[in-house]
């Protein structure tokens, strides 16, 4: 048997049907799989009785491997052929009658392989992959598709890909090869790939991904596996200069230092210990996998024995960074952490009762392939566990850590979710935000902040210059950016100059932004190396099931009379205020809370989420709330049963935590982002209070029919429904009129609510401004001009202004904030010891 | 109104508007009344029996004893499609009706069998040496029809119908196009929707423009429409004799034989045989199977390939995919289907085994504009679901069925909402094969269309009084002519047909007052 690297596999074996389970422990450091991350020492006593069940999947997976050989491999093409009997549309094609339709888009003349049955996707030839969802091959097929490919529709039947050069980036810098890309593509396809699409991977692959910024030993390293390249960037007018010579290490003719591929050799990522069963079964299908799909991509890192590298000086990273991307090989960054002296290591280790699941494994192991911390961006829904992600990738790297979100709720959550997993000491960890500015004074430790507190450029007091003098002075080993998505550009280039980290990690559920600049951070942190599929991971009872639905709300002819007469912000301000919505509002939360829901209101519209609040009596909190009294909502929305529903606005949108909610209504939104609708409905998937079969969780976006919101809707609904969400619609709530104390049901109250509504200066509908993550990443002079309310001209009776009209001031609508305030601490305390006991 | 009622509809229509001598001639074949009788609704087939054997007149008053009173509106229809087929007559008082003596008699003849031997056709008591099994005449039927549908949508590769054929779709307004060349024709609005429908109402609409054809041509409609209900009644696989027939009937063999609804071995052959086209005009089309059905099963059956079926389903059964994002994806290379398809998707893009597109507004809005009904889309998605979309609905349903009973709950009301369809109040598990939503919409877009409905009608006002007002728009709505009332304003408005009914009903009822 032939010499392999560790955690290589030796597929040739396989493919003879080498499966015998007799001679396992002579094998099993060959055959182990990437994936398999027990270390060497404590291999699982449990393996022998395991593999006795597993044998006879064993012999399943050898007759499936045969069949599909049998199909799939002996094709009279070899895979070199393909490539080349694919040109343009060939000359006897004769399109028929309704070829026309397609336009350029038909691509019928791409002739099926025999066995194209068995093959799992359709792969067209401007960059469209289609894939059978329910082919037996499809599981692997998806793993495959996800590195490489941007996924664009993914519901339960045919998902569709698309190949981009950031997704070919992406799957370049976890280690793929151009000719593993495309070979893989033409076996997994039932047409022959196209030699346009070819061109397009290798145009794509052959400059990105093949220079890595690596930090060894605390020195810059430009590191290549083909000596030529780091050639041509010597020879590059700015980079050149900027090298320098090392003196140690065997410097080859060429004056580059070589040294041996990176390998993830003994490293484990904590919490993945007590997988190895598992890891068991998805081996036999990944043995499928490979046969089918041939040599599996990351052998072929290990083919590579040499790495050729020069180094550079700290102070020229950036120029060579941007010089890099310049010239269009764009360097990715790689952190050797475990060789890595000079920071001290942090005190941190997974409890040993946190478990991570599959997929953020998975998601871990793209991170850590070999060995080192690639910087990248994760992205898994809400509620499936992002944190904990984020916090194992800190306890595999072990150095300092610093931990930026978007608000200061968050950053309390954070923290607490540190103290929770792991084992990190308290007095480790700091938090700096504007309340809280202490830091750490071990030599290595945590801390939690936001970024406005890291990126502001205004004047700042002395503590908190203090504060970020120490983040500046220092080092850091790791840096997690939660919710990356919501970002500006030019707000984490700042972040990411200021801080020094070797390892960049983003995290985010939506990677969608309504403006194109979601690309962006493609250079800024790294490439996407995980995404996670919402259906999958919900049917697997990772998060809940949501039944989405878009209620119908007719304008009531009064105000549409109005609507289409005023301006289009005073319209927002119209169908957001909508009678017949308020009624849906008040009737669903009627329903939901007798079912025992609990139930979070959205509105983006200030004006209204205080109008409805008060008019229903529910707790509230928006930006100008108080950080004590949003506390105090939220823990009595969580442990008081009496506080089942509560209302918010943006500022809720992230980051805020509320595992309890399971019912989720929306009366206004931004505008079409697809963004916000995603990150809302993850305010409920965490919610697994009834985790059986049928929904557990209700998502509702109240919409007022024929205006612009229904046009909005939709696009909001988009990056769901793509995910494979279903919104249905409901034109009519049964039994809404017959609901007791139904507000505004009398024509007269209506027009109150009209005339009041009409009363209102324009500003009312706008957004609100305050602490969220939208509006606190705008430049100081815009937010003075939103700010600022202007002088307007309303149109009123004289004895309205004089307030003659139905204008006394009674106050209708009690604050519920005000009452949960009240309470004595003493009496706080008993009545929850009270409702412990019940 | 299912696909069925519809062709029935519409033959009756053309029934109705035949002139009175025509009519009369038509009830002297016993295998007309019959077939006329099937085509009828299940209150005029009651009206028919139960005054058949009934030689005397029967009172009005009666009639209307016959039924309950919230069945009036059925009642009116039925009476009325009755009177314009003229099987009912008044007599001279108004008070009593009775069957058409001809009708009766002839339709009496055909119940109790004592016709004339040949009124069902002559069969052929002599054996072919040419002989051919069912199989072979449902082969030919549908190979026939399939041309012609195939040349609409303009598939190049199948061979051009017979210029009769050609006439007919032009003159129907199927297809249309400058000369008389077959490549010229383009099919129109009213041809895809007439793609979209099932077999037996693509035939009678095929049959009722020959039909019309056929006055120009100065033939006797009698004859041609005595022949074609005699066709509806004979028996699948048996063969007849030509020379019973009468000239007009003979020189129609030819053209029937063009639209695959008889088989002639050569023009001169002594006899011939019905094919399951013909055989099925008349009865209800969820009797019959359709031609490529048929096919289907034989294949399937001598295939017996269950796993094939995943990946390769043949022909046009279970091949479409619907998706909750509305995308679509068929595993079809028929341009045939294509084309259908086009009607109401938006196409995207094309493999040789597989087209991909996306439904969406205005996709489903062109398919409204062009006659296409949201229900015949729906319709046409759920019996074209691939067996995956089956497979996922079914293992929904069972889950949800089992939660139930293992919970002991119905949460087939979900959240508080009323489903489009408007069901009652017990909600049920059903068999959802199209994602619901995407059948939700669907609906939606086309109630979109209908938010604004004209009516040709009359309105009464100026009641004198409230009980005068009542009593009129009470009988009003139920003849079911009512379409808007305002019961303060003292105003409703009735459709025009229902118009001369109202007012009559107003001055027996008034008048009688007045006295």
């Amino acid at each position: 048997m032939s010499y392999r690297r560790p955690g290589g596999i030796n597929y040739a074996e396989l493919d003879q049907g080498n499966y015998s389970d007799d001679d396992s422990f002579e094998d099993e450091p060959q055959s182990r799989s990437k994936d398999d991350d027990y270390s060497y020492g404590t291999r699982n006593p449990k393996k022998k009785s395991s593999n006795a069940s597993a044998s006879s999947k064993k012999r399943k997976a050898e007759q499936s491997i045969e069949t599909i050989r049998a199909e799939v491999n002996d094709t009279v093409y070899s895979d070199d052929d393909l490539v080349e009997l694919t040109p343009d549309i060939p000359s006897d094609y004769v399109p028929d009658a309704v070829s026309k339709v397609f336009g350029k888009s038909d691509y019928s003349y791409l002739k099926l392989k025999p066995d194209h049955f068995s093959r799992p996707i359709w792969m067209s030839p401007d960059g469209r992959i289609i894939l059978e969802s329910f082919s037996p091959l499809a599981e692997q097929a998806q793993d495959f598709l996800i590195t490489i490919a941007e996924p664009i529709s993914r519901p339960s039947h045919i998902h569709e890909y698309r190949l981009t050069p950031y997704s070919l980036y992406a799957a370049v810098s976890v280690g793929l090869e151009t000719d593993d890309i495309i070979s893989v593509l033409s076996r997994l396809s039932k047409v022959p790939v196209a030699e346009k699409v070819v061109e397009f991977i290798k145009s794509a692959t052959i400059s990105y991904g093949k220079v890595k910024l690596v930090l060894k030993h605390n020195r810059y390293f430009v590191e290549s596996t083909q000596a030529d390249i780091l050639q041509m960037l010597l020879k590059d007018e700015v980079i050149g200069p900027l090298r320098i010579q090392s003196s140690e290490n065997t410097v080859t003719s060429n004056g580059l230092v070589k040294s041996a591929a990176p390998t993830k050799g003994d490293m484990v990522i904590p919490g993945t210990k007590k997988n190895n069963e598992s890891d068991e079964k998805k081996k036999d299908t990944e043995d499928i996998y490979a046969s089918v799909v041939g040599s599996r991509n990351d052998e072929d890192d290990y083919d590579v024995d040499a790495v050729h590298s020069f180094e550079i000086a700290n102070e020229s990273v950036e120029i060579v960074k941007r010089r890099c991307q310049d010239i269009d090989y764009p360097v990715l960054e790689e952190y050797d952490f475990r060789n890595d002296a000079r920071n001290p290591d942090l005190e941190i280790d997974l409890k040993p009762s946190t478990q991570i699941r599959p997929y953020q494994e998975k998601s871990l192991s793209k991170m850590f392939g070999n060995g080192r911390a690639r910087s990248g961006i994760i992205v898994l829904p809400c509620g499936a566990g992002k944190t904990l992600v984020g916090i194992t990738a800190a306890c595999t790297i072990r150095k300092s850590v610093i931990v930026l979100c978007t608000s200061s709720v968050s950053v309390m959550q954070w923290r607490q979710q540190f103290l929770q997993w792991c084992t990190i000491q308290p007095e480790n960890v700091a938090v700096f935000t504007s309340e809280n500015k202490e830091m750490f004074t071990s030599e290595s430790g945590l801390v939690v902040s936001t970024y406005s507190m890291v990126a502001n450029t205004r004047n700042r007091s002395h503590d908190s210059q203090k504060v970020m003098d120490f983040l500046r002075g220092r080092e850091w080993g790791f840096i997690i950016l939660d919710e990356v998505h919501v970002v500006p550009a030019a707000m984490f280039r700042r972040v990411v100059t200021t801080i020094a980290a070797h390892a960049k990690l983003g995290l985010t559920a939506t990677l969608v932004r309504e403006d194109d600049k979601i690309h962006d951070l493609n250079f800024l942190i790294g490439p996407k190396l995980y995404e996670a599929n919402w259906m999958d991971l919900a049917q697997k009872g990772h998060i809940a099931n949501v039944q989405c639905a878009e209620v119908w709300c007719p304008m009531t002819s009064e105000f549409y009379q109005e609507y289409l007469k005023e301006s289009a912000r005073k319209r927002m301000l119209l169908y957001i205020m909508n009678p017949t919505k308020f009624q849906a509002c008040q009737f669903l939360i009627h329903y939901h809370e007798k079912r025992g829901d609990k139930i979070i209101v959205f509105s983006d519209n200030v004006y209204a989420l205080q109008e409805y609040a008060l008019k229903l009596g529910k707790p509230f909190i928006y930006g100008s709330t108080p950080q004590q009294e949003r506390m105090q909502i939220l823990s009595n929305f969580q442990h008081n049963d009496q506080i089942n529903t509560i209302f918010l606005s943006k500022v809720g949108d992230t980051s805020i935590d509320l595992p309890e909610a399971t019912c989720l209504i929306q009366i206004s939104s931004h505008y079409g982002s697809r963004r916000q609708e995603a990150q809302r409905l993850g305010r409920i998937l965490r919610a697994k209070r009834r985790n059986d079969e049928g929904f557990n969780a209700f998502f509702y976006s109240l919409v007022s029919k024929d205006t612009q919101e229904m046009y909005y809707s939709t696009k909001r609904q988009a990056f769901l429904v793509d995910q494979g969400y279903a919104f249905k619609v409901i034109t009519h709530l049964s039994g809404m009129e017959q609901l007791p104390d139904l507000a505004y049901s009398s024509p007269r109250e209506r027009r109150e609510l009209l005339q009041q509504v009409l009363l209102k200066n324009e500003d009312a509908a706008g957004l609100e401004i305050g602490d969220d993550v939208d509006t606190n990443f705008i430049s100081n002079d815009t937010r003075m001009k939103l700010e600022n309310a202007n002088a307007s001209r309303t149109t009123g009776s004289l004895a309205g202004l004089a307030g003659g009209e139905d204008m006394a001031y009674i106050e209708y609508s009690k604050n519920k904030n005000k009452e949960l305030k009240e309470h004595h601490p003493l009496i706080h305390q008993m009545y929850y010891k009270k409702q412990q006991k019940k | 109104m299912s696909s069925s009622n519809l062709f029935k509809a519409t033959v009756n229509e053309y029934l109705e508007g035949l002139p009175q001598p025509v009519q009369s001639k038509l009830y002297e074949a016993p295998a007309t009344c019959l077939a006329i009788f099937r085509l009828l609704t299940p209150m005029a087939k009651f009206y028919i029996m139960t005054m058949l054997f009934n030689d005397r007149p029967v009172a009005l008053r009666d009639l209307d004893r016959w039924c309950k009173p919230h069945a009036k509106k059925l009642q009116f229809d039925s009476l009325k499609r009755l009177t314009s087929l003229h099987l009912i007559e008044e007599d001279r008082g108004g008070n009593h009706i009775r069957l058409n003596p001809t009708f009766r008699q002839n339709f009496r003849n055909c119940l109790t069998g004592s016709q004339q031997s040949n009124a069902f056709g002559n069969l052929c008591t002599t054996t072919d040496k040419h002989r051919v099994d069912i199989s072979f005449l449902d082969n030919f039927a549908s190979s026939k029809w399939e041309t012609i549908l195939h040349f609409m949508v303009g598939t190049e590769a199948t061979a051009t119908p017979t210029t009769s054929v050609l006439s007919l779709l032009k003159s129907g307004g199927l297809m249309e196009g400058p000369g008389n060349s077959p490549q010229n024709l383009k099919i129109t609005n009213t041809g895809f929707q007439f793609l979209l429908q099932d077999v037996n109402a693509q035939i009678w609409t095929l049959l009722l423009q020959y039909l019309n054809l056929t006055q120009e041509l100065h033939m006797d409609p009698v004859d041609v429409l005595n022949f074609i209900f005699v066709l509806g009644s004979l028996e699948l696989g048996k063969s007849y004799l030509v020379s019973s027939l009468s000239a007009t009937q003979v020189s129609m063999l030819a053209d029937l034989r063009d639209y695959g609804l008889v088989y002639q071995r050569t023009d001169s052959s002594g006899r011939f045989y019905p094919t399951r086209l013909a055989t099925t005009l008349t009865s209800d089309s969820a009797a019959l199977k359709t031609p490529s059905m048929a096919i289907e099963q034989a294949l399937g059956a001598s295939d017996g390939g269950e796993e094939q079926q995943i990946d390769t389903p043949t022909g046009n059964q279970g091949t479409v995919i619907i998706e909750t994002n509305f995308k679509l994806y068929a595993y079809t290379n028929s341009p045939l289907e294509i084309a259908i398809l086009n009607l109401f998707v938006h196409l995207k893009s094309r493999f040789t085994n597989m087209v991909c597109g996306q439904i969406t507004r205005e996709s489903i809005r062109s398919a409204l504009y062009n006659g296409i009904t949201a229900d015949q889309i729906i319709k046409f998605l759920e019996t074209h679901a691939h067996p995956q979309m089956k497979l996922l609905a079914k293992e929904k349903l069972d889950k949800k069925i089992e939660f139930d009973t293992s919970h002991n709950i119905n949460t087939a009301g979900g959240a508080p909402q009323s489903k489009v369809s408007g069901e009652g109040n017990v909600a049920q598990h059903k068999l959802e094969i199209l994602p619901p939503t995407v059948v939700d919409q669907i609906k939606l877009w086309q109630l979109e269309l209908d938010r604004i409905q004209t009516f040709d009608g009359y309105l009464f006002k100026d009641f004198s009084n409230q009980q005068e007002f009542d009593t009129l728009s009470n009988y009003a709505s139920e003849v079911g002519v009512l379409v808007w009332s305002d019961k303060i304003k003292k105003k409703f408005f009735v459709t025009a047909e229902g118009m001369t009914q109202v007012a009559e009903f107003a001055n027996r009822k008034f008048q009688r007052n007045r006295q």
